[in-house]
C-alpha cells in the first residue's frame, strides 16, 4: 500500500485515541496512549509490519515524561512506522511486548539499562553493555556525564607530569 | 669413530638450521619484492630467533616442553638420512626414502602433543588441520616415491641421485615431469604455504599450533620450520633435481623454495577439507598418469 | 667475585647485546577497537612498509612484544586489555595511539571511556594525533627502538614494581561497589 492509503486504513480501523504524523515519504509516526501499546503493535503486525527494528526512549525532562519509541518496518509496504507513547517519569513502567516479538526482550533490557524504564513482564534485567554500573542510568538528562568522567577517570591537568 | 659420527651429526643439524633460517630470510625478502615492498635484511630470521630465545616464556606442563622438543628433534633426526649434496651423516645408510617418510611424521606428532597439552582450543584445531592435511599430501608424494623406487629398483636416495648424473636431461624432473609437478604441489602442502596454510590461518584461529607458544617455545618452532624447509626442499631436490655438489644442492633447494613462495605470494587459502580433496585429485592423478606412462 | 662479575655481565653487557636484537625484531599485537586501526594496514603494507624495521603483526599476546592500543578504550575493553597485557611475556611494551588514551580526546566527558591509559597500564610511548598518520606512527616506532637500545623503555619493570598502585587504579574503575556521583570529593 501507498503511505496515504496506509494512514487512512489505520485511521479507519484502529479505533482508540491516536495521532498520526507524516515524517517523510517513507515513514510516519503514531502516538498512542500507554495502555494501548500492545493493541497498536499487534494491529500493525497483522498488516505486515513484521520487523521490530528498535525500541528506544527519549527523556523529556521538562515535561517530566519518558517517550518510548518502537520502530517497525514493513518489507511489503516499504514503510517505517514510529509508534510512540508517553509514560510518567516518576513511575517509569510499561508493559513488555516480548510476547509479540521475541527480540524485544533484548531491546527492553537495553532500554532498562540506559533509561531505567521497567518493562512489566520482562524479568531479564541483567546488565547488557555497561560494566559494573552503580549510578543512575546514564542516558537520563539529569545524569552529569562530565562530572562522572572527571570523578572516576581523573581530570586531565595541563601541567601534569607524564611519566 | 663414534666421535666422528657425533661431529658429522652436529654439522648436519647446524647446517640445516642455519641454512633453513637463511632460506626463510631470503624468502621473506622475495615475497616482499613480489608485493613491491622491501622487508628487512636477509638475516632477519636470525634476529627473530635470538630475540625469541631472550624472551621469558611460559610453559603449561612438562608434556608441552617435551612435545615441542620432540617436534624439533623429529625434524633434526630426519636430516640425518638426507644426503646433503655429497655429504651424509652415516655414509652406509644412503638415505632410505621409506625411513625418511616415517621420520617426517614424528615432527608433526611431537608438535601435536606439545600444543594439545597447551590447552588452547585454537591450537588443537590447528594441529588437527595439519594432520588432516598430511593425509592429503602424503598420497601424491608417496606415489612419486613408489614411481622412483620402481624405476631405480632401490629406495635409497643415494642410488636415485646416482642414476641422474651425467647431463641435466637425466634429471628425474625432465624424465618424469608429471610426477615432478605433483611432488611440487605436495611440497607446497608440506611447507604449509598458501594455498594450504589453513592450519596456521592467523586471522581465523590465531596462528593455529603456535597460538600458545611464547619465547623459547616459539623459537624452537622457528628452528623447526627452518630445518623443515631445508629437509623437504632437500628431499625433492635429491629425488628430482639430481642432488649435486654442496653449492649446487643448496641453490637447487633455494630454487624449489622460491617456486613455492611465488605460488604462496599470490594465492588465498583453501579450506582444509577442500585442500585434502585437491591433493587427492590433481597431484595424485598427475603422478598416476606418470606411473601409467612408465608402465606402458 | 666471580659470581658478581658474571651477574654484572648478565645484567649489563648481555642485556645490551640482547636489546639490539629486541629493537630489530618488534612483533606487535594491535588491539583494534578504536579508529587508529585504520592507519595500520597502510603502515604495514607496501606504501610505508613497516617490515623494513623487522616489525610485523602477530596473532596472539603470547608471541607479541608490543601492544598497540589504537584509540579509545571503554571500561569493558580496558578489562580485556589488562588481561592481554598480563598474558604477554617480558620484555613487553605498550604504545598508546592518538589522543584518546592520552587524555580522553573527544570522549573526555564520556561515562564509559577512560581518560588516561597511563593510570592503568605502563605506557612506554604515546603517539599523539587524531588519528596519527603512518609517518607519525613510524616516527614513534623508531623512537621506541632508540629507547629500547638505550635500555630506557622499562615500562614492564615499572608495572611490576608499582603493581599495587596500578591494581588500585584498575580496581577503582572495574570493581567499585558504590555509586560514583554520590561520593564526597
Amino acid at each position: 500500500m501507498e503511505q496515504k492509503e496506509l494512514i487512512r486504513y489505520i485511521e479507519e480501523n484502529f479505533k482508540y485515541n491516536k495521532k498520526i504524523q507524516k515524517i517523510d515519504e517513507k515513514q510516519f509516526s503514531i502516538t498512542v496512549e500507554k495502555d494501548k501499546i500492545l493493541n497498536i503493535l499487534s494491529f500493525l503486525k497483522l498488516i505486515d509490519f513484521k520487523q521490530l527494528a528498535l525500541i528506544t526512549a527519549v527523556d523529556w525532562i521538562k515535561e517530566n515524561k519518558f517517550e518510548v519509541v518502537y520502530i517497525l518496518f514493513s518489507y511489503s509496504h516499504v514503510q517505517q512506522i514510529l509508534v510512540k507513547t508517553f509514560i510518567d517519569r516518576d513511575k517509569p513502567e510499561i508493559e513488555t511486548i516480548k510476547t509479540l516479538w521475541e527480540v524485544a526482550s533484548m531491546y527492553e533490557r537495553d532500554v532498562h539499562e540506559f533509561f531505567g524504564i521497567d518493562f512489566i513482564g520482562n524479568d531479564d534485567k541483567r546488565p547488557l553493555i555497561l560494566h559494573n554500573w552503580k549510578d543512575k542510568p546514564p542516558l537520563r538528562k539529569d545524569f552529569d556525564s562530565l562530572k562522572y568522567s572527571n570523578k572516576i577517570f581523573g581530570k586531565f591537568k595541563k601541567d601534569e607530569e607524564n611519566d | 669413530m663414534v666421535n666422528n659420527y657425533i661431529i658429522r651429526f652436529l654439522f648436519a643439524a647446524f647446517l640445516s638450521i642455519i641454512l633453513g633460517l637463511l632460506y626463510m630470510g631470503i624468502g621473506r625478502k622475495y615475497i616482499a619484492r613480489i608485493r613491491r615492498c622491501y622487508a628487512g635484511p636477509f638475516y632477519q630470521s636470525y634476529i627473530d630467533v635470538i630475540k625469541l630465545f631472550s624472551k621469558k616464556s611460559i610453559s603449561h606442563n612438562w608434556i608441552m616442553d617435551f612435545g615441542v622438543m620432540m617436534g624439533f628433534a623429529g625434524i633434526i633426526a630426519t636430516v640425518i638420512f638426507l644426503p646433503i649434496g655429497p655429504f651424509t651423516v652415516f655414509p652406509d645408510m644412503k638415505g632410505n626414502l621409506i625411513v625418511i617418510m616415517y621420520f617426517m611424521t614424528i615432527g608433526y606428532l611431537g608438535m601435536a602433543m606439545g600444543v594439545a597439552a597447551s590447552g588452547n582450543p585454537n591450537a588443537t584445531i590447528g594441529i588437527a588441520r595439519a594432520l588432516a592435511l598430511m593425509v592429503g599430501y602424503e598420497i601424491p608424494f608417496a606415489l612419486a616415491v613408489i614411481l622412483l623406487v620402481f624405476v631405480n629398483k632401490s629406495s635409497l636416495l643415494a642410488d636415485i641421485i646416482t642414476t641422474q648424473q651425467g647431463s641435466i636431461l637425466h634429471w628425474n624432473a625432465f624424465r618424469y615431469p608429471f610426477a615432478f609437478v605433483g611432488s611440487l604441489i605436495a611440497l607446497q602442502g608440506m611447507l604449509g604455504e598458501q594455498p594450504f596454510d589453513a592450519m596456521i590461518a592467523p586471522a581465523e584461529i590465531a596462528s593455529g599450533p603456535m597460538v600458545e607458544l611464547s619465547g623459547k617455545f616459539l623459537g624452537f618452532g622457528f628452528l623447526q620450520h627452518g630445518a623443515q624447509i631445508f629437509l623437504e626442499t632437500g628431499i625433492i631436490a635429491a629425488m628430482f633435481l639430481g642432488g649435486g655438489t654442496f653449492l649446487g644442492f643448496f641453490s637447487k633447494q633455494l630454487f624449489l623454495y622460491l617456486i613455492t613462495l611465488s605460488i604462496a605470494a599470490v594465492f588465498p587459502r583453501y579450506r582444509f577439507e577442500d585442500a585434502v580433496k585437491f591433493f587427492w585429485i590433481i597431484p595424485t592423478s598427475l603422478v598416476l598418469v606418470q606411473l601409467l606412462i612408465f608402465l606402458i | 667475585m666471580l659470581l658478581t662479575s658474571t651477574k654484572d655481565l648478565k645484567d649489563k653487557g648481555f642485556e645490551e647485546i640482547l636489546n639490539f636484537f629486541r629493537k630489530k625484531s618488534l612483533w606487535m599485537l594491535h588491539y583494534c577497537t578504536g579508529c587508529g586501526a585504520v592507519e595500520l594496514p597502510p603502515t604495514m603494507t607496501s606504501r610505508w612498509d613497516m617490515e623494513r624495521f623487522g616489525m610485523g603483526p602477530m596473532a596472539t599476546p603470547r608471541q607479541a612484544d608490543l601492544l598497540l592500543i589504537t584509540g579509545y578504550l571503554s571500561v569493558k575493553s580496558l578489562k580485556r586489555v589488562i588481561y592481554t597485557y598480563e598474558q604477554m611475556q617480558e620484555p613487553k611494551w605498550v604504545i598508546a595511539f592518538g589522543s584518546c588514551p592520552i587524555n580522553g580526546g573527544i570522549y573526555y566527558d564520556s561515562y564509559s571511556v577512560i581518560n588516561r591509559l597511563a593510570l592503568y597500564l605502563p605506557v612506554d610511548l604515546s603517539i599523539e594525533g587524531c588519528m596519527p598518520r603512518p609517518e607519525a606512527i613510524i616516527d614513534g616506532f623508531t623512537k621506541l627502538m632508540k629507547q629500547i637500545d638505550k635500555g630506557e623503555a622499562i615500562g614492564y619493570k615499572k608495572y611490576k614494581e608499582n603493581y599495587e598502585w596500578y591494581k588500585k587504579n584498575q580496581r577503582e574503575v572495574l570493581e567499585r561497589t558504590t555509586p560514583v556521583l554520590e561520593q564526597e570529593e
